[in-house]
């Protein structure tokens, strides 16, 4: 048997196990409904539209937020690696920001930005700039000093190092920040759609709960689930695009 | 300018100094002291002497990276100031850009003067550079997928390409296992001898020094001075067996001890 096979034997069993313990009464299904519920509650989800609704209104704020953490991120991340005065300015409080929750900072974000969109863009945002400014920090720091002295000598100018040693040569290390990011990008949106917001798959999540539509919360969940899974994958197939003459040590 | 003897001479450098200054932690380093040395165009000179001793820092410094901190370095008649596509380092480690082909890396100098539409112009040359080289074939390879000899092949053709009259070559076979070590003496000799470079090579290996060299300056120990100036008057290709060489090598040695 081929080891994809076994792959999927537990996860099979778990569910078949599920479904039977909730549909024999063994456990009460209104605290865990049969996986065949939440997967009928998702198609309706689907159907009715409700479900794209919540799930753009979430995507379009991981969307905007990441791009503001990974546009941000880089630029300092590098600036600072490259210029000491700015290392020396901006190092104290990256540090001092950087182990605050983002979501001890929401309840600031609705204050300041409202229940709206801009509260969420502006603290995943925030949150996932971050691994991106550490990483491209180590990435350009990484680079061979003799790297520079090469494309010196053979003629490149400040803004040619810049852009054909110093970017192409963290990229490996900025990859890895920018997949971080992503990552935190998803826990913060839902965190702070169940806290403060009128629509997302956060917000979709807690309403289902607080109504005793539990189907609801593991359809959600499954769709948290694959949105993670799916967008990771498709960051690893970029990865050996963008970067093929990268290995890994 | 003067038709003195001196204006001939491609590299000079007169009582080259440097110090790397210390700090509260660190006292200041005397890496060279007094360097009188002289490159003619077209010769392969190299530069030996016991390990640490300076002579990495001294091509650096004719390079351009560094500055003297006191006497005068000299190219072709005028002062060093900063890196220069004239005068070509080829390191140590074969410091070859990873995210670049084989055929990127050699292109990446030509490139950054290129006119526009000048593409075709630039893929004849760096075909023709990998040929010299001997890599043809390999254009699309990745330095990772290269060997080290084929590694400094492609770094010697990649500083080739921007056409400059020095090579500042630093143990560039320092790296390398014994009979690609051998191979590659030859080699450099061969692209020596076609495109017509001035070289100035950095090794700690005397008998590598006396099989390429035209003359051989000897170095003392940090901080670090010429000791002796040999001349190797003797035809090419030379073997290691060779009684006159054997009695050069022994001699530098002698110098070095």
């Amino acid at each position: 048997m081929s080891r994809s096979f076994y792959r999927w034997i537990s996860p099979i069993a778990v569910l078949l196990i599920w479904e039977l313990a909730s549909r024999s009464g063994l456990v009460n299904a209104l605290i865990l409904p049969p996986p065949s519920m939440a997967l009928a509650d998702l198609v309706k989800l689907i159907i009715d539209g409700e479900l794209q609704k919540a799930l753009w209104a979430s995507i379009y704020r991981i969307l905007c937020g990441f791009v503001l953490a990974v546009t941000v991120g880089i630029a300092l991340g590098a600036l600072m690696a490259r210029i000491r005065l700015v290392d020396l300015l901006l190092d104290p409080l990256v540090e001092l920001l950087r182990p605050i929750s983002p979501l001890a900072i929401f309840p600031l974000a609705i204050l300041w930005f409202g229940i709206g969109d801009a509260s969420k863009i502006f603290i995943i945002g925030l949150a996932a700039s971050f691994p991106v400014i550490l990483n491209t920090y180590a990435g350009v720091r990484s680079i061979d000093p003799n790297f520079f002295r090469a494309s010196q000598s053979l003629g490149a100018s400040p803004t040619e190092i810049f852009t054909s040693i110093v970017l192409p040569g963290s990229l490996p290390h900025i990859f890895t920040g920018v997949r971080l990011a992503w990552g935190i990008s998803l826990i913060v949106i839902i965190a702070a759609e169940m806290v403060g917001a009128t629509i997302g798959i956060g917000y979709m999540v807690l309403e289902a709960q607080q109504t005793f539509r539990t189907e609801r919360v593991f359809a959600g969940i499954i769709v948290i689930g694959l949105l993670g899974f799916l967008t990771d994958l498709g960051f690893r197939r970029l990865r050996s695009a963008l970067l093929p003459w990268y290995r890994e040590t | 300018m003067g038709a003195s003897a001196s204006s001939e001479s491609l590299v000079r450098l007169d009582g080259v100094a440097l110090t790397f200054a210390g700090n509260s932690h660190r006292k200041p380093v005397e890496v060279l002291k007094g360097v009188d040395l002289e490159v003619g165009s077209g010769e392969f000179v190299s530069l030996i002497g016991p390990s640490g001793c300076g002579k990495s820092t001294l091509l650096t410094l004719v390079a351009g990276y560094l500055a003297p901190t006191s006497g005068r370095a000299l190219f072709d008649g005028r002062a060093i100031e900063g890196p220069g596509r004239e005068r070509m380092m080829v390191f140590q480690q074969p410091t070859l850009f990873p995210w670049l082909t084989a055929a990127e890396n050699v292109a990446y100098g030509l490139k950054l003067r290129a006119n526009r539409g000048a593409c075709a112009d630039i893929a004849a040359q760096v075909d023709h550079l990998l040929d010299l080289v001997q890599l043809t074939g390999f254009s699309h390879h990745y330095p990772v997928e290269l060997s080290g000899g084929m590694q400094q092949r492609l770094q010697i053709a990649r500083a080739l390409a921007v056409d400059p009259q020095l090579l500042l070559m630093d143990e560039p076979l320092g790296a390398l296992d014994a009979l690609t070590r051998r191979t590659m003496q030859r080699e450099v000799l061969r692209i020596w001898a076609e495109t017509r470079k001035t070289i100035l090579f950095v090794t700690h290996d005397i008998d590598e020094a006396v099989i390429l060299s035209d003359r051989i300056y000897a170095m003392t120990p940090r901080p670090s001075t010429i000791r002796e100036a040999v001349e190797v008057a003797l035809p090419r290709p030379r073997h290691r067996d060779d009684p006159e060489i054997a009695r050069l090598s022994r001699h530098l040695s002698s110098l070095l001890e």
